[in-house]
Parts: C-alpha cells; sequence; structure tokens
C-alpha cells in the first residue's frame, strides 16, 4: 500500500481553446448569446482515426495534450499499470442520435461500423487503443458528481497498488444534440461548452477524503465562471485552475450533478 | 504485493427477468431449463434479421406513484420491489448509495425524444444514468449514485464500486446491480453486427452461431461484513476489471485483459485456482467470444480447469447486457445456497476448442461455495467478481 496520491498533471482542451489561459473570465459574457461553444474535431493522423466519432478523437487529443505538455512518452504509460477512469455525463449523445436517426431516416447507413461507437465504454477503449492501456478501468457516466466518483477511483487503485499511475479522463460534447440538451431545463441559461480533460494521478503524500459538501468549492465555482457548463470535465478544469494558481499540494474540489454534490480533497 | 481486501456481505437480491418478476421465477426457470426466448412484441422487428430475445412479457404493476415512464427505470422499480420484499434498507438515507451497471442506460427514450412531439423529459430520460436516479428516488438514497457505463461488463464493475464505497465508509448500505432494456436501438445494432443467431444460443457448442440479446434487472443489497445483521447470500470477496485496449468490438484475441481481471479478481479475494468451485462464464454463444474465455479459464485455473464445473445462462435469458454479470453473480449465490448448478441451455455438443468442464444436459448437484464470475464488454472491458456463497 502506498501512502497517498497527488494529482501530476492536467490537460484542458475546451471551446475556448487549449489550456486554463485560454478560458474566458467569464464563459456567459464570452458566449455572448451562444448556447454551445463547440470543439473541433481532432485532426489525428491514422486509419483508424478515420472512423472513428468526434468524441473519441477527443479524448486521444486530451491525453496526446496531456502527455506532450509533460513531456511524458507514450511508453510511460503504455500497458497494464495505467489505469484509465473515463467519465462523461452525455458525449454518447451524438453518436447515440445519430445511431436513431440513421434507423429511422435511411436504415440502409445504420452500419456495422456505427452501432458500436454509440457504447459509451468504446470512448474509452479508443483511447486504450491508442495508448496501449490494459490497466484496470472504470466507466463512469455523469456530470460532475460523477468525475468526483472517478477521481477517487483513481486514488482507490493507486493506494491499492492496482496501478502506478491513473489517468482520469472526461469528455462532453454538445453540439450534435444542442436541441436536445435545449430541452433541459437545469441547463438553461448557461453556455454549455464542450471539453475534453484529462487528468494524471501518480502515487504521492497526500490522503484523500471524499465526502458530500452542501456547497460548492470556491474552484467549482470559479471553474464553471470561466468556462461554462462542462458537465463531467467541470472538477477535472477545477484542478487546472488550482493548479495553475499554484495548489499544487493541498486542493480539493466538488461537483455537482442532478443535486447530488460530492467533494474530494487532498490534504 | 498482496491487494486482498474486506471481503463485503451481499445481503440479498432482487430480479426481474424473462423468466419472470422474482428471485423465485429467475431460479426455478434456470434450474428446470426454461427457455426465456420469444419473439420480441414490443416493438418492430420485422425488418430485421432476427427478431427473438429475452423479452419480458409481463411486469408487475407499479403503485401508480412509482410509475414511470422509462423501460429501463421500470425494470429496475420492479427488481427493486422484489428486493425490498427480501430485506429492508436499514440505513440512513444519505448513508445508502446505488451503484449500476448498463449499456444502454435510458436510451430508449432517445428514440421517443427524437420523434415528433419528443418531450422534454424523454430528452432529460435518454442520459445513461436517468434510470439509476429513478431507482434512487424510490429507494430514497441520498448517497451517491452511479452509473457504470462498462457495456456488457457494467454489472460486475458496479458490484465492485460498491463494495469500494462501503469499504472506504462512505455509505453503510449500497444498492448495486445492473440493469438494460431492449428496444429498437440496441436490437438493430446487434442486427446490423451480425452477431445475432438465427437459431437457438448455444455457449460452448461447436455448432454455435451467435447470441441473443435479452433484458433484465439484477439488485443486491451490500452492506461492510461486520454490519450484517441476520441471513445473507454471501459475500463479494474480490473484483477487478482491465482493458484490452485492441478492438472496440472484439474480445482481445488471447483473452489479456479477462485474464488480467481473473487473476487480479481472485488476488484480491486472497484466493488462487485451487480455492474454486464454479465458474459462470460470460458464455456469450458467439465462436470468438467462447472459444477466447475456455482458453483464459484454462489458463488461469490451470490443471483444475478440467474439474471445475463451468456454465452460461446467456441461453436461457439471452445476454442481458449490463444486468448479465449482477444475474449471473446472483445466479453463483444460489447455486451455493440451493446445492445446485444450473446447466447450459443449448450446449449439446461441446467444442473441443473450449475444453472445460461444462454443465450441460442437467442442472449438476454441487454446492459451490467459491465461484469465478467473468465478463467482457464493448470498448475492451472485461470484469471479473469473486464471491462467496453463504455458509450452508
Amino acid at each position: 500500500m502506498i501512502a497517498g496520491t497527488t494529482v501530476d498533471a492536467v490537460s484542458v482542451l475546451t471551446g475556448w481553446g487549449a489550456g486554463v489561459r485560454a478560458l474566458p473570465a467569464s464563459a456567459a459574457t464570452a458566449a455572448a448569446g451562444r448556447t454551445v461553444i463547440a470543439l473541433g474535431r481532432p485532426e489525428l493522423e491514422g486509419e483508424r482515426f478515420r472512423r472513428a466519432t468526434r468524441e473519441c478523437l477527443l479524448g486521444v487529443a486530451a491525453v496526446d495534450a496531456l502527455l506532450r505538455d509533460n513531456g511524458i512518452s507514450r511508453e510511460v504509460i503504455k500497458g497494464s499499470e495505467t489505469a484509465l477512469i473515463y467519465v462523461t455525463g452525455g458525449a454518447y449523445g451524438a453518436s447515440n442520435r445519430a445511431w436513431v436517426a440513421a434507423d429511422t431516416v435511411r436504415p440502409a447507413m445504420a452500419g456495422t461500423l456505427h452501432f458500436p461507437y454509440t457504447a459509451p465504454s468504446v470512448m474509452s477503449g479508443e483511447v486504450a487503443i491508442e495508448f496501449g492501456l490494459t490497466g484496470p478501468y472504470g466507466i463512469l457516466i455523469g456530470g460532475a458528481a460523477a468525475t468526483i466518483d472517478g477521481l477517487w477511483q483513481a486514488t482507490r487503485l493507486l493506494e491499492s497498488g492496482r496501478c502506478e499511475r491513473a489517468l482520469v479522463l472526461a469528455v462532453e460534447t454538445f453540439e450534435d444534440c444542442a436541441e436536445l440538451f435545449a430541452r433541459g431545463r437545469w441547463l438553461v441559461g448557461r453556455p454549455l461548452v464542450e471539453a475534453a480533460v484529462c487528468a494524471l494521478l501518480v502515487p504521492g503524500a497526500l490522503r484523500t477524503r471524499y465526502d458530500a459538501p452542501r456547497v460548492p468549492s470556491a474552484l467549482e465555482t470559479l471553474a464553471r465562471t470561466r468556462a461554462g457548463e462542462t458537465l463531467a470535465c467541470g472538477p477535472l478544469i477545477a484542478l487546472a485552475l488550482g493548479r495553475e494558481d499554484g495548489a499544487v499540494g493541498s486542493i480539493g474540489v466538488t461537483g455537482e450533478w442532478r443535486g447530488r454534490r460530492a467533494g474530494l480533497y487532498w490534504h | 504485493m498482496s491487494h486482498t481486501v474486506e471481503p463485503v456481505s451481499l445481503v440479498a437480491a432482487g430480479v426481474v427477468t424473462p423468466f419472470g418478476a422474482d428471485l423465485d421465477a429467475f431460479w426455478s426457470g434456470l434450474i428446470t431449463g426454461s427457455d426465456g426466448i420469444s419473439m420480441i412484441e414490443r416493438f418492430p422487428v420485422d425488418d430485421l434479421r432476427v427478431g427473438r430475445g429475452g423479452e419480458i412479457k409481463k411486469l408487475r404493476a407499479l403503485p401508480a406513484a412509482r410509475r414511470v415512464g422509462c423501460r429501463a427505470s421500470q425494470l429496475l422499480l420492479a427488481a427493486a420491489e422484489d428486493l425490498l420484499a427480501r430485506s429492508p434498507i436499514s440505513a440512513e438515507p444519505a448513508r445508502v448509495a446505488v451503484v449500476l451497471g448498463t449499456a444502454l442506460g435510458g436510451v430508449g427514450e432517445l428514440e421517443r425524444a427524437m420523434a415528433p412531439g419528443g418531450r422534454a423529459r424523454h430528452a432529460a430520460g435518454a442520459l445513461y444514468d436517468s434510470p439509476a436516479h429513478a431507482l434512487a428516488h424510490r429507494l430514497d438514497a441520498r448517497g451517491p449514485v452511479l452509473t457504470v457505463g462498462a457495456a456488457c461488463a457494467a454489472g460486475a464493475t458496479a458490484l465492485g464500486h460498491g463494495a469500494d464505497l462501503l469499504r472506504a465508509d462512505v455509505v453503510d448500505v449500497v444498492v448495486a446491480g445492473g440493469y438494460d432494456a431492449l428496444c429498437r436501438f440496441v436490437m438493430r445494432g446487434f442486427d446490423a453486427l451480425r452477431s445475432l443467431t438465427r437459431e437457438r444460443v448455444r455457449p460452448f457448442d461447436r455448432r454455435r452461431s451467435g447470441l441473443l440479446l435479452g433484458e433484465a434487472a439484477a439488485l443486491v443489497i451490500m452492506t461492510r461484513e461486520g454490519a450484517t445483521r441476520g441471513p445473507r447470500l454471501g459475500r463479494l470477496l474480490g473484483h477487478a476489471s482491465a482493458s484490452d485496449g485492441s478492438h472496440i468490438a472484439a474480445p482481445d484475441a488471447n483473452g489479456r485483459g479477462l485474464e488480467l481481471a481473473a487473476r487480479q479478481a481472485l488476488e484480491e479475494a486472497g484466493l488462487t485456482a485451487a480455492d474454486v468451485d464454479f465458474v459462470s462464464a460470460h458464455g456469450t454463444g458467439t465462436p470468438l467470444n467462447d472459444r477466447i474465455e475456455a482458453d483464459v479459464l484454462k489458463r488461469v485455473l490451470g490443471r483444475r480447469a478440467s474439474d471445475i464445473p463451468v456454465n452460461s445462462i446467456k441461453a436461457a435469458v439471452g445476454h442481458t447486457m449490463g444486468a448479465a454479470a449482477a444475474l449471473e453473480a446472483v445466479m453463483c449465490l444460489l447455486a451455493g445456497r440451493e446445492g445446485v448448478v444450473p446447466y447450459t441451455l443449448g450446449l449439446e455438443e461441446p467444442d473441443p476448442a473450449c475444453e472445460l468442464d461444462l454443465v450441460m444436459a442437467t442442472p449438476r448437484a454441487a454446492r459451490p461455495r467459491i465461484s469465478l464470475s467473468t465478463s467482457l464488454g464493448f470498448g475492451g472491458c472485461n470484469a471479473a467478481l469473486v464471491l462467496e456463497a453463504r455458509d450452508s
């Protein structure tokens, strides 16, 4: 058993650009009335990516950015000693919607290549294939509270010695299902900002505490103010903002979804 | 390094399956060799190559206040009725978590949301975590509500996550399990993949030609070992997951992820192959899955591979996707309690490439104490559970 964990690096891609420095001071103001701030399809090389969905590619791009920005080689994370925890509130929506539409309107277009991509697990599967990740995995569906659980799972896996490092990856896309998301009253009024964010957790000296706070942490509020509504990506953006502000040691993040808030604190 | 963890009690179970609305119907269906497969009637399948599956024809009517529109939520609430009839949930609401595995969530609602006149509630219901929140509402569970989206391995991973929440003292009770409802969305998908068989499902049989889908929900009440009062079904001793990292829709050719998951689950349980009395295989009946899984079991179980009974229940109820692993975990515990192992429906001519002690033709008199249950899913998901049946 190891003593604890630490957040070693966080990569952030959002509809505002790459990195937390691309985030505006106020997402609501910067959105200027736009309801969705989209993130384009990453241009990745490789025949395999030709058929992959945008959300899959965003996941790959987020991990790629994490490695590139922190000088980590692919060989380091390859293999069974890296855990992958993937979280999303609704990034599967685009492929699901496309599948239903194809079956309804043009059944001939609903082919074998399309259906597997409707599964949320295929998004993390593509990331696992690209980087050769064969260790423990977790796939959680939900908003920001689920990401807190994902981070907590990563710390559990590290602390139990099941892996040497853990990637916690969150991806959210909204553009393809904008009219469906617009029906969700609890999301109205915030710009929905597409994002792909990845955090690298490694063994460290900090213990973690998981709880269910009633109020958002300062970082949760800051992340929502600056990035907008990014659902599952919110807590990871909060971590990145906290680190940007110099909080590389003790740090706490919270996240809320469907009236439930969870928090995780490194101390 | 030893990763042995504290066992977690599995107090009670509740299910709804193509065999009927409760655990008794499920068990008697398995033991009597009933066939839960039928023509699907709830949505159009005329244009599909295969229109059969493990459809639940009749759900117990729920009180009006508990009615929900989504079929997946209805299955969960029906399983919860069965569960609560067997054991109350004795904990403060804030100390009760819900952790569910699913391959499809509420996606059936997406079809309704996109139809002319689709409503906001259909769009919200189409989110994969909506049914878990509907169940939490029914149970007044105010702790964490988690949805595990690990496709057809999700039910196993949900039990593992639930156990972690208990071990870390985040909650006192976890209602964990899995579910999935049949809908046009998934039938059309597997039909397009040519994964569905036009004849019967035959796990590990030389003539196997594919799977059939089914729908079900399976729930268990989990508590910490020391907090368990009264009888229990058994214990979860170990769980592990591992990614293949090789293909989005097919298992790794060498079953590396499944092997790692099985070995680590045994390690977490503090056991070895020598301790395993029974294996509940994923056993979909597809040519590739069964051969790869048999190879993995031979490697993991070693010299005992030919001595340990192995079954698959997917020919009986269909591949119930997110519910499958939870349903199979319950089956393992019932086998230990009842002293009989259900047989593998459809298996008549074992494939020499799948040479294992396959339970076929009739139920086997045996009282497995330690069971290993294996699961695979889209995206290269693999999971394994090690379970211990209640002391007889």
